[in-house]
């Protein structure tokens, strides 16, 4: 036994790609195949057939008769086919015809000059240096200079065009007109003649990939392993997709053979050579566009080898970057508040049947041999043994285990049932972020279920509605451990996407945590020792508050013997009403949540102190301050103390407890006919034509939006009503309020009235002809015949309602299996442009070609997981502490503070040292605090930290991504003005991601100048200038028949509006070839010549008179005490031009245009604020540094790159990497013919080729030695080395 | 028009500061990330904000960011033709 054991393991440098040449098919090839049959009736492979012994074999125990290996060692081995004709490649056809017009017909060269050859050579070999692959731009470029040359600059040769059409057939087009087919030899010809030198230039390796190769001669038959024929349960044999089209290409070659040797008729030779093309065209690729896909029999279409590799299921995504594995169980999971946060409940039976490997030592030998002797029916048993030969014994089939117990000797390695305390890990799908996948230490528990600790279902987005998870066993030891230390469900309570708790308390235990906190709550000694009890609390028992007649304590006594003692925190808890004038420790509600020492002095404990999810809490404090153990042993406790609470105390949302009194029913009726009468009015109104326009708006649709806020209006005044008719009594009132479950819409919804249902957004109109149900008058718009529903829950809906509740809740279905589809595949493109990403030790940010991505990663080197709440370091809570230990003095002088800061300046950033300045001179801080802090601001900076080598990229594509699930679909968010609509969600975060060149709701916001700002009036000219005026916005326009002209009927109130003058008119009605004639209120334009008239009127109404094309509407709106101008469509560019803006604060959402005008660096903020933006406004808390990862990435090459197959991902070095995320052949293809080496430095091409991934702890080495040794047996070890 | 324009693009809120640097803080940026230029993120000539400071291919731009992290950050763009 050596102290080392080194495996023995080979390491792939990389994969060069390229293309089989005829002969190295040949060479390759054990058999030729010449026979278009597989077995004989004996079901004995045919000699020269396609299932050829010297392929491989099939057959469990025979030998294969090339490498005399049996089915599981044998490799297999390739045959050929001779081709009779030579044959086009599908997938290099393109590459074909780019060869064919570059070259010339006749000499083979490169038609440029030679001179120009020389150029881009050199321009070539820099770039190679450099970037290590030239840009495909070159070569684009090649291709459109050599278009120039319709005569040969070497041989002096005339060039045809060469037309291509799918897939496979190639024409030149005659100067004399008509076309002449190029057969595959002559393009074979043309081919060959091309120098290796000219090759180069266009960017084809000529070592690995000569163009004639792209031309098959010789066809490779791949192995038998690859097309296995399987036997039916009827014995009937049925052979693989590419078997059946092997065996086709067969007959047709024989068949064409024959006839060619028979001297056939040219005419059935080139019919026969189409038809063999045709075979070997749908053999590579059976969906290629332009022919019929060959069909199986039943008329299925083949599966052939480019289906084999593509898409989903294809060997790429589904075989080669996942694979299926052992030492895993699945099963449903169910709740258990009995176990321990990190634990896992596995079933008796699982473990049983999932074993660990162990290595057997002097030391537990003894309990080994117990375990070997159980074997696997008994538990604690062993499934195998593992003898130091390698010779596995399988004890399941073993009569005497007692035998093989007494031969166990230390070496061996025993492969036994899990057991309590073995780490596993556990996973639930879709894995989202890492905290879907989490290490728990098994129990091994009765009954068929796993089970889980109630807090850790937000991480995994877990319910027990049927969910089912996975566990994986890991098996060496070095996995083990990492498991253990890295990914322990206690080091995953804070979330890396918002650096706070996504692990802590929720539903039933926060009711339970309010009830028993709150200041009526009183407990016996009884009930005091069956709480402790249950929290397995160990220490005194607080003195009681109450003495006589019987001691009692209160709730905030017993949750306060789990706080650690010195724990001090103030915060408002999720009751809060949000007063105007909050009363703090007198509050009312008592909100203000005061400990002190550890000890809950005022205030109720409910989701804003203890919940999941939520930052700042109580809860993240003590996760952060006194690490994760303290933060699990407490929500261990916690949560196990308020089960008890709430199991002795009862909680239960009763229907009585929904029930309102006469009194707000009446109250809510009211209201709801009251907003009938009004909507009834502004029906009226309507139909009188008084109802009054919003700006921008159709009369119809002004009504839909008064009518739709008076309707929201009442629902809502109604909701809050019945809302504010229960105490905090009501059972539903405390889960809404501490944030357990539900909300006040549900309340509301539940007791008062359901409200609009709606579609799309809009009220319901759809169904019959001018309205929703027969029931209804056509053109009905009132509440009723539109989707409003006046009944709550509790009372139930008729019928009609009923209908319309059904038409909104199924679009929310829909939504939602939208939703889950479209985030899942951005989520996939984030991961995939972002997995290579890693933090080097120098704190740059690198991709796999180490080229920089980030200097400093998120621009301050913190890791979101580590930070508070994105902050580096919490310096008031620094503060906070140090005044207990130092408390008094004098404060320090500014300039004492300042010299010290200049001192550390180089250590932090410049927003921590401003930090510690402004708080630390309003701490008024002594000297003596001041030189305690920094030092520990420093420390926390520093732990604070990233971890070099971590997945940085990879977490930010989590964080962006999982919350993409939680956002609203179809939400329209009005900007600043109601009517102006602004796409919002994922919509709009995908719009982003995808550097969508236009925004599909462009939108400016334009600040204006200190003159303009100040007043409507000065604003409202702004806007003038800026919103794009056309003849038809001012006037009417039509055609005079009479006098063959155009007429246009100026609308002098437009004209007013829309702030345009007669001269501004003036110029722009100036039109080529017409006349224009003004008289005061009518301009005629008649054309010079009879032209069409129509065209004319079209040309006119378009004119435009001012303003900036591109801005649709203008909105002047106040905000933040300056006015500004909210626009509907951008154009950056001419926008800034406008007098009377504010150029430097003038912003769009379009940040391609960004990108154009104010520059890259100015487009990577604007991403970073648009991203932000969309996640904040939808409540998704997500750290900023995610966020810049992807801005950074996306701005890396100077311009705007997508997250995507065009953009990031498609200029990934590997090319395993790209064939594996979309376009997977044409990757390959063009691989092939450049030549492409793929050194494996990124993620997905490493899990390829099945080697440690570039990142995080794939990237450790660890030798680790087993057993003691004395020092002579080490030297004997070092000896024999 | 030049001199004018180069200060409003760098006043607009959105546009770091762009600072072309010499040969010698090229070498230092260089040697302390043990990069060759066409390792940093790259900037376009073309790009308003390497063409308001009249950058060059080759040259290196040192851009001085507002950031909401850090309070401020220096990155490093290498310009490339186009």
């Amino acid at each position: 036994m050596t102290l080392v054991e080194e495996e023995l393991y080979k390491i792939i440098d990389g994969i060069k790609f390229g293309i089989f040449s005829p002969n190295d098919i040949r060479k390759m090839s054990v058999a030729e195949v010449q026979m278009a049959d597989t077995y004989d009736e004996d079901g004995i492979p045919i000699t020269s057939g396609l299932m050829d012994g010297r392929f491989g074999t099939l057959e469990p125990r025979q030998r294969c008769k090339t490498c005399g290996n049996t089915a599981a060692r044998c490799p297999g081995h390739f045959g050929h086919i001779e081709l009779a004709e030579p044959v086009i490649h599908t997938g290099f056809s393109k590459l074909i015809h780019r060869l064919l017009k570059v070259t010339c017909r006749n000499c083979g060269r490169v038609l440029l000059t030679p001179v120009d050859i020389e150029e881009y050579k050199k321009k070539i070999t820099v770039e190679r240096e450099i970037l290590g692959t030239p840009s495909d731009e070159h070569f684009k470029d090649i291709e459109k200079r050599t278009k120039k040359y319709a005569i040969c600059p070497h041989c002096g040769t005339r060039q045809l065009s060469v037309s291509f059409s799918k897939p496979t057939t190639f024409q030149e087009e005659l100067e004399e007109g008509g076309t002449n087919r190029l057969t595959p030899n002559m393009i074979r010809e043309r081919l060959e003649r091309i120098s290796d030198d000219d090759l180069r230039v266009l960017g084809l390796d000529p070592e690995v990939a000569r163009p004639e190769w792209t031309i098959l001669q010789v066809l490779p038959v791949p192995p038998v392993y690859v097309r296995p024929s399987i036997t039916l349960e009827s014995g009937i044999r049925s052979e693989d997709d590419l078997t059946h089209k092997l065996v086709d290409i067969i007959r047709i070659n024989q068949r064409l053979k024959e006839n060619k040797e028979a001297g056939a008729p040219t005419l059935i030779i080139q019919d026969l050579s189409e038809l063999l093309q045709y075979h070997i065209t749908t053999y590579f690729d059976n969906e290629a566009s332009g022919i019929p896909p060959a069909r199986h029999r039943s008329g299925r279409a083949l599966k052939t080898l480019t289906q084999r590799l593509k898409g989903k299921e294809g060997r790429f995504r589904s075989n080669l970057s996942g694979k299926r594995v052992d030492f895993s169980a699945r099963t449903v999971i169910s709740p258990d508040t009995n176990l321990d946060l990190n634990e896992v409940g596995v079933p008796l039976d699982v473990a049983k049947r999932l074993t660990v490997p162990e290595k057997v030592t002097q030391w537990n030998i003894e309990e080994m041999k117990k375990l070997v002797i159980n074997g696997p029916p008994n538990y604690p048993g062993a499934l195998y043994v593992v003898r130091p030969d390698d010779k596995r014994i399988r004890l399941e089939f073993v009569t005497e285990r007692d035998k093989i117990a007494e031969a166990l000797q230390p070496g061996f390695i025993i492969e036994r049932h899990l057991k309590d305390g073995d780490t596993v890990i556990f996973n639930r799908q879709p894995s989202l972020h890492r905290m879907s996948i989490m290490a728990h230490v098994v129990k091994v528990l009765p009954y068929k279920t796993f089970r889980l600790h109630l807090c850790v279902c937000p991480p995994y987005n877990a319910d027990f509605d049927g969910d089912e998870m996975n566990l994986h066993v890991p098996q060496s030891e070095e996995s083990q451990t990492e498991a253990r230390l890295l990914m322990k469900v206690q080091d995953q309570i804070l979330s890396p996407r918002y650096g706070g708790p996504i692990i802590g308390a929720l539903r039933d235990f926060i009711s339970a945590a309010y009830i028993l906190t709150n200041k009526s709550t009183k407990l016996t000694k009884q009930d005091v020792s069956r709480l402790l009890a249950a929290a397995s609390y160990e220490g005194p028992i607080p003195a009681p508050v109450v003495e006589k007649p019987e001691p009692l304590w209160s709730g905030k006594q017993i949750f306060s013997l789990f706080i650690p003692k010195g724990f001090n925190y103030v915060l408002k808890s999720s009751v809060c009403q949000q007063c105007p004038q909050c009363d703090y420790e007198n509050c009312k509600y008592d909100a203000y949540v005061v400990v002190k020492d550890g000890i809950l002095e005022r205030g109720v404990i409910d989701k804003n102190s203890i919940g999941a999810e939520k930052s700042e809490s109580l809860y993240h404090r003590i996760v952060k301050d006194y690490g994760t153990e303290a933060g699990r042993k407490f929500l261990n406790a916690t949560s196990r103390l308020e089960n008890e609470f709430i199991t002795m105390k009862g909680f239960t949302y009763s229907l009585d407890e929904l029930d309102l009194p006469n009194k707000v029913r009446n109250k809510i009726d009211t209201i709801i006919d009251e907003a009938d009468q009004n909507v009834h009015k502004l029906i009226d109104d309507y139909q009188k034509e008084i109802l009054q326009r919003l700006p921008g708006q159709t009369p119809e649709e002004s009504l839909e939006i008064y009518i739709m806020n008076e309707l929201s209006k009442a629902r809502d005044e109604a909701g809050n009503i019945a809302d504010d008719s229960f105490g905090m009594e009501n059972h539903g009132i405390i889960m809404t309020r501490t944030g357990a479950r539900g909300s006040n819409l549900n309340i509301g919804q539940m007791t008062a009235c359901l409200g609009q249902q709606s579609v799309r957004g809009r009220r319901i109109t759809r169904g019959y002809k001018d309205r929703t149900l027969s029931h209804f008058k056509p053109k009905d718009l009132s509440r009723e015949a539109r989707g409003f529903v006046d009944s709550c829950y509790r009372d139930g809906l008729d019928p009609i309602e009923f209908f319309f509740h059904a038409t909104g809740g199924r679009e929310g279905l829909v939504d939602t299996a939208v939703r889950t589809q479209q985030s899942g595949y951005m989520q996939r493109r984030l991961i995939n442009a972002l997995e290579y990403l890693r933090v080097e030790h120098d704190e740059t940010v690198r991709d796999s070609r180490g080229d920089i991505v980030e200097f400093r990663y998120g621009e301050d080197g913190i890791d979101p997981a580590k930070s508070d709440h994105g902050k580096a370091v919490n310096i008031r809570r620094l503060i906070e502490r140090i005044k207990i230990v130092a408390a008094g003095g004098r404060s320090t002088s500014k300039d004492y503070i300042e010299d010290r800061l200049k001192e550390v300046e180089k250590e932090l950033t410049p927003s921590l040292i401003s930090d510690l300045r402004s708080q630390s001179a309003e701490a008024k801080l002594s000297r003596d605090a001041f030189d305690k802090l920094i030092p520990m601001v420093i420390e926390n900076y520093k732990a604070a930290l990233v971890e070099p080598r971590e997945a940085v990229g990879v977490i930010a594509a989590q964080s962006i991504g999982e919350p993409g699930t939680q956002m609203t679909l179809r939400t329209f968010h009005y900007a600043g003005v109601k009517e102006m609509n602004v796409t919002l969600g994922l919509p709009r975060l995908i719009e982003i991601v995808d550097a969508r060149r236009k925004p599909s709701t462009p939108i400016m916001k334009v600040y204006l100048d200190e003159e303009h700002r100040v007043g409507k009036e000065k604003a409202t000219e702004v806007a003038r200038e800026i919103v794009f005026t056309k003849v038809e916005d001012v006037a009417s326009i039509y055609i005079d028949p009479l006098k063959t002209a155009i007429v246009v009927q100026i609308d002098e109130a437009m004209f007013g509006s829309q702030g345009v003058t007669q001269d501004e008119l003036k110029t722009a009605m100036s039109f080529p070839n017409c006349k224009v004639n003004f008289e005061d209120n009518t301009v005629i334009v008649t054309p010079k010549e009879s032209s069409d008239l129509k065209k004319l009127l079209e040309k006119v109404s378009s004119a435009p008179i001012k303003g900036v094309p591109g801005i649709r509407k203008v909105q002047v709106s106040l905000e933040d005490g300056e006015w500004l101008i909210n626009t509907d469509g951008s154009n950056l560019s001419k926008v800034l031009k406008i007098p009377g803006i504010d150029p430097n604060r003038i912003t769009t959402n379009d940040v391609h245009e960004i990108a154009e005008t104010l520059g890259i660096e100015a487009a990577r903020n604007s991403l970073i604020k648009e991203a932000m933006g969309v996640l904040e406004e939808q409540g998704l808390d997500v750290d900023v540094r995610h966020v810049m990862l992807v801005a950074d990435i996306m701005t890396l090459t100077g311009e705007i790159f997508q997250v995507g197959r065009h953009g990031v991902s498609g200029k990934k070095a590997s090319v395993l990497a790209r064939a594996a995320f979309e376009i997977t052949i044409p990757t390959l293809v063009d691989a092939a013919a450049k030549g492409t080496v793929d050194i494996f430095k990124g993620a997905t091409e490493s899990v390829i080729v099945g080697q440690n991934i570039p990142v995080g702890t794939g990237l450790i080495e660890i030798f680790m030695g087993h057993g003691s040794k004395t020092e002579e047996e080490s030297k004997e070890i070092n000896s024999n080395k | 028009m030049t001199e004018k324009k180069r200060i409003d693009l760098f006043e607009h809120e959105l546009v770091p500061e762009h600072i072309l640097l010499s040969k010698e803080e090229v070498e230092a940026v260089l040697e302390k990330y043990r990069i060759k230029p066409h390792q940093l993120p790259f900037i376009k000539a073309s790009d308003p904000g390497s063409k308001a400071i009249k950058a060059q291919p080759g040259d290196v731009l040192k851009i001085v960011r507002k950031s909401k992290t850090a309070g401020e950050a220096i990155a490093y763009r290498y310009v490339i033709e186009g």
